[in-house]
């Protein structure tokens, strides 16, 4: 009985002691598996980190384009023969050809701005409302606006000139004036 | 010993197995990192090409000249769109390391309003632009020319040389090798006056005007283009129009198209072609537009059914128009200068 005992103590001691090193070697993989995963969310979040700075990179980069852009292309369009009044001017704009482009024609132009939206502003004699042209007294000349919400607007200011015939003699009347061009804003 | 060695083997194996899917990752993620990076930074270029050749339209000079150089050597990509105004889709390319010659191109950036002539793929450290302006009678644009070949112009007339050397355009050379070399557009050249010192140039032939000799390049051997004017009446230089001939097809020219052909493929030039006629319509249109308002106010013109003729006669023309166009845009652009308050 006691030898008995004895052989079914051994036994039960060897099976213990296989499940505690089963258990053990069990341990030993969900340990490797956590540091595992611990390592690669380690990466995850080194990686993501990294990506973060680059997409920052990659707006604050665009934004500049963006800007450096819209800021070329004020020159670029006031000098559209469009718009401008003499080739051999720069930043001068034809009054009648505003006039032709507010009445519609400008928006057949559409993806050919490299803008959102041209505007044209007189900004003499000084008014106290703006009044869109064409139209008697009016002010502003509304060229193109493709309707993008949160724009920013760049300008410089520009001469409006036109060619007025007066007791037989010709001679070019001009006014000061503003070209205001928006460009979505690429950090909104 | 059997109980320990399998545990063993079993940890290697796991830990190889997923060691190996962690490394893999790794590099797939970093090279996927190093792809966006690539394609981040060739848009970038894409798109500050669009804007550093804002400062490039010629205005009211006779042409402006600026040169682009890169770290890495460079491909531009360049296909051009018709129908209705168009646009040109610039797109960069660096050369690859591994695997196929030039990686995958960045974003294209889509340019509606200027005119890039140039070769469908062309690719170099340094590129040249340079621009002229386009008149047909009236101003409608400047046109880009983008190259990163080096060219050598032979028996180019006096006004082509003084242009390419007034604008000191670096990659283009100014040979007449039966005379005395009238040089090349930078100072320090050494030219010989027979052959071209630019390295692998493109040899351009003028074929017209008056003949000096026999040699190969008024005859069309030993040379890559050839440029034949054709101009007859009402002209200042016989190239004023003609036929750019180049191994991609002949190709008709006016004005200051006559560049835009020599540095650009053929499908190219077609295709920003027609968008200037398109775009010379549209603008005659709004003189039509104007000229009656001119009339309103006592300014008069005698211009507006030329300017309905010339929009509908422009608004579809081709290339292969614009010889035949050339003699009304002549006609109206005397009209014009004729009248007291002019359109344009």
């Amino acid at each position: 009985m006691v030898r008995k005992n004895f052989v079914f103590s051994g036994w039960e001691f060897g099976v213990r002691s296989l499940e505690l090193k089963q258990r053990r070697g069990q341990m030993k993989i969900m340990q490797m598996a956590f540091m595992i995963v611990a390592v690669f969310f380690f990466f995850v979040l080194v990686g993501l980190f990294f990506l973060s700075i680059q997409f920052k990179d990659i707006k604050g980069g665009a934004a500049q384009l963006q800007k450096e852009q819209a800021i070329s292309s004020l020159k670029v369009i006031a000098d559209m023969p469009e718009l401008s009044y003499d080739s051999s001017e720069a930043i001068t704009l034809d009054e009648d050809k505003l006039k032709v482009m507010a009445g519609g024609f400008g928006n057949l132009y559409e993806e050919f701005w490299p803008v959102a939206s041209v505007a044209v502003y007189k900004l003499w004699p000084v008014a106290d409302e703006l009044k869109q042209c064409p139209g008697v007294g009016c002010n502003y000349y509304e060229l193109y606006d493709n309707g993008q919400s949160n724009v920013k607007t760049y300008s410089t200011y520009v001469s409006i000139c036109k060619k007025v015939k007066e007791s037989g003699f010709v001679y070019d009347r001009c006014e000061v004036g503003k070209l205001v061009v928006g460009v979505k804003n690429a950090g909104g | 010993m059997k109980k320990v060695k399998a545990q063993f083997n079993f940890a290697w194996i796991f830990a190889i197995v997923v060691g190996g899917a962690i490394l893999f990752l790794a590099i797939f993620g970093a090279m996927k990192a190093g792809d966006t990076y690539r394609y981040q930074s060739d848009t970038e270029i894409a798109k500050s090409l669009s804007v550093i050749t804002d400062p490039l339209q010629s205005g009211f000079s006779e042409g402006s000249f600026g040169k682009i150089s890169f770290g890495q050597e460079t491909r531009i990509n360049n296909i051009c769109f018709e129908g209705g105004f168009g646009k040109n889709d610039i797109s960069v390319s660096t050369r690859s390391e591994i695997g196929e010659e030039w990686n995958l191109p960045g974003g294209a950036t889509s340019i509606h309003n200027k005119y890039f002539f140039s070769s469908e793929k062309s690719s170099g450290l340094d590129y040249y632009v340079f621009s002229k302006s386009f008149n047909f009678p009236y101003e409608i644009s400047d046109l880009i020319f983008l190259t990163s070949d080096n060219y050598c112009f032979l028996n180019a007339p006096d006004e082509v040389a003084d242009e390419i050397i007034g604008m000191n355009i670096e990659n283009i050379e100014i040979e007449h090798p039966t005379g005395v070399p009238l040089g090349v557009g930078f100072p320090g050249s050494t030219s010989d006056g027979a052959n071209c010192t630019l390295a692998n140039s493109v040899k351009v032939c003028f074929g017209s005007g008056p003949q000096l000799d026999n040699s190969p390049y008024q005859t069309g051997q030993d040379c890559d283009v050839m440029v034949y004017g054709s101009c007859s009446s009402g002209c200042d230089s016989v190239y004023d129009e003609g036929t750019v001939s180049k191994s991609g097809g002949d190709m008709k020219y006016v004005g200051n198209l006559m560049y835009a052909a020599i540095f650009s493929d053929k499908l190219i030039y077609d295709c920003n072609v027609k968008r200037l006629m398109y775009r010379a319509g549209r603008i005659a249109e709004e003189f039509f537009a104007k000229a009656d308002l001119m009339d309103a106010r006592g300014c008069n013109t005698n211009l507006g059914s030329d300017l309905a003729v010339w929009s509908g006669l422009t608004g579809n023309a081709t290339s292969d128009d614009l010889i035949g166009l050339r003699s009304m845009a002549d006609n109206m652009e005397s009209k014009n200068d004729r009248e007291l308050c002019g359109v344009w």
